[in-house]
């Protein structure tokens, strides 16, 4: 079978994402400056200076070594986040589709009592609740970056678990199913073998927008002071170098860059995943 | 031929929310072993939600079961979720109208089809893909090996119900339904599957319920058939009797309604005016008598009973054709 050509913006996206892919798992081994070294010689450099290839920041630390290092931790906040939601929201999802009654209200309920809280603001709360209790000693309660991913976590499980529950149900009503049971197939093997998946490859598109969503909301949150560690996570050097914008433009703007391309690249692909979803869906 | 499938005095309500809509009222059917029976009505006639009912696949809070269906004298009605599956697919099968949306369309056809030889016959994944190609082959399928490899949407309509039918007789049920096996196809595939079902039915020697909107499908293939009107069967007779002497006037205009070769050209197809009788409001008189060109008051004020016409013809009418 010939295999047709992907469209442009399909190989620029899967392009990026495997780019920062590798970066998140091989960048420590990249020869460049330690990312949280400070170079008091050259403070605050422009871009492609010698040495440092994306400049400085005020504290002297090379750019390109934070942002290197940031890749890993945004993506990792923003993955886990998003797959543990969609185990969890998946799951409850597909109960919900599946027992009807009484647990199907319950899990709605859920669902959308959680949905109409905005999203920073809950997630600003659970991290100010679950993160350190002591302001005098930051380092006490739960690790930052653990507590950023439970409230994330939270957060969207709704976003995923409403469109796996009316996935599902929507799958439960085809013909299909009422065949395997006519045949005398089990309602769990028939649940496993049928409905979930249908409603997986449909989650897996809005999963890539969710991540592209959480990583925003990461940053925000950075913005916010609530953040991971200081120059962690695109978001937090974004955040550390807000006040030196007209200074030192390159130290905001390249996270921001990588912020918004990776973002872009995540709603992409979704896209064009949905799209090949749908065009399978229309043959049938 | 001895008794197999009996159907009593079924009745089937749902729930709605204008009131109990009765969708079938009072069905009475015997199907003995090996035979086949047709049942035909339009739309909203109650034929799919008759064999469905019959067959227990409906069930739930809104659905009201009374009469009774039984198999060798096992009563079906009253049993279990549990207990039903024991007879579904094993003792009565049922093949479905569309088989666009009857496969699971992110799953390969031979897995899905042998999962439930796994699942019922208890076959090891050799057994039952083996057992699946033999299947396959029974239904005429060309290529079983590639068949089995692809996905529903690579085989068109006409191999996806030879795979439905397969998958139906795959653990040698008695009773096989057919709801509107052939509506989804177009007509020389509709012709090759019926001969199939024929032919299927009678080297497996099971009985046949083939449920459709056409006459003209069901004459070939049939013992007898039952025609259904407003959730009630209005005719019953032998395919030969039914044709030869029509009682009933809804028949007669059904079977008008089948377009001839011999009627000239540019004539306009007669169809049945007015639409079938809502199943939510009362009815008193006959639920034909408001489309009926001979209805007269009686018609429209007292209910006919299903009378016999003596050799086991059936008919629910007062002035049936050709005099009592």
């Amino acid at each position: 079978m010939a295999r047709s050509k992907k469209p442009l913006g399909f190989r620029l996206s899967s392009g990026w994402l495997y780019l920062c892919l590798f970066i998140s798992v091989f960048g420590n081994f990249l020869p460049l400056p330690e990312w949280d070294a400070y170079d008091y010689d050259a403070s605050g450099v422009g871009m492609f200076s010698k040495g440092h290839f994306f400049g400085t920041d005020f504290d002297g630390s090379d750019l390109l070594s934070q942002l290197v290092h940031g890749t890993r931790m945004s993506l990792v906040i923003s993955f886990v986040s998003v797959l543990a939601a969609s185990l969890i929201g998946g799951a409850l999802g597909i109960i919900a589709a599946y027992r009807r009654g009484w647990i199907d209200s319950v899990i709605t309920m859920y669902f959308n009592v959680t949905l109409s809280i905005p999203t920073l603001i809950l997630v600003l709360a659970m991290v100010a609740v679950f993160a350190s209790p002591d302001p005098f000693d930051p380092g006490a309660g739960m690790p930052r970056v653990l507590v950023l991913v439970l409230s994330l976590t939270f957060v969207i499980i709704p976003v995923l678990g409403r469109l796996a529950r009316s996935s599902a149900l929507s799958w439960t009503g085809r013909d299909f199913v009422l065949v395997a049971e006519s045949l005398g197939m089990k309602k769990r093997a028939i649940l496993w073998n049928h409905i979930v998946p249908n409603v997986v490859p449909q989650m897996m598109s809005v999963a890539f927008l969710a991540s592209g969503v959480v990583i925003v909301v990461e940053g925000g949150l950075a913005i916010l002071g609530v953040g991971t560690n200081p120059g962690e996570s695109w978001g937090s050097i974004l955040a550390k170098n807000r006040g030196d914008i007209s200074m030192l433009p390159h130290t905001t703007l390249l996270p921001a860059a990588a912020i918004a391309l990776t973002v872009m690249a995540l709603n992409y692909f979704g896209d064009y995943y949905r799209s090949k979803i749908d065009g399978r869906e229309s043959r049938i | 031929m001895s008794e197999l499938f009996e159907i009593d005095n079924l009745q089937i309500t749902f729930d709605t929310k204008r009131g109990p809509l009765q969708a079938v009222r009072g069905v009475s059917l015997v199907i003995r072993k090996g035979e086949s029976v047709g049942i035909v009505g339009e739309s909203g006639s109650g034929k799919t939600v008759m064999s469905r009912a019959a067959m227990g696949l409906l069930r739930g809070r809104k659905v009201h079961r009374t009469g009774s269906v039984k198999i060798e004298g096992e009563e079906l009605l009253t049993l279990s979720n549990e207990e039903i599956r024991n007879y579904w697919g094993l003792r009565i099968a049922m093949i479905f109208q569309d088989p666009m949306t009857a496969l699971n369309p992110v799953r390969k056809v031979g897995s899905q089809f042998s999962e439930s030889l796994v699942k019922r016959m208890n076959m090891s994944k050799d057994e039952a893909s083996k057992r699946t190609l033999e299947l396959l082959g029974l239904v005429n399928m060309p290529e079983p090996e590639k068949a089995v490899q692809k996905y529903p949407h690579q085989l068109s309509g006409g191999m996806r119900q030879r795979v439905m039918i397969a998958m139906a007789i795959a653990c040698d049920p008695e009773l096989l339904f057919a709801d509107e096996p052939t509506t989804a196809l177009d007509v020389t595939v509709q012709a090759q599957v019926l001969e199939l079902l024929s032919e299927l039915r009678e080297r497996l020697g099971m009985a046949m319920v083939i449920v459709t909107h056409d006459l003209g499908v069901v004459a070939g293939h049939t013992d007898k058939i039952a025609v259904m009107y407003g959730g009630e069967i209005v005719e019953l007779a032998s395919t030969p009797d039914l044709f030869a002497n029509t009682k009933m006037p809804y028949t007669e205009a059904l079977m008008e309604s089948i377009p001839r070769l011999d009627r000239k050209r540019g004539d306009r197809l007669p169809t049945i005016p007015g639409s079938p009788p809502d199943p939510i409001a009362a009815r008193p008189g006959c639920g034909f008598a408001p489309r009926c060109r001979y209805a007269t008051d009686k018609c429209r004020t007292e209910h006919p009973e299903l009378t016999d016409a003596g050799n086991g013809h059936m008919y629910r009418c007062f002035f049936p054709l050709g005099g009592k």
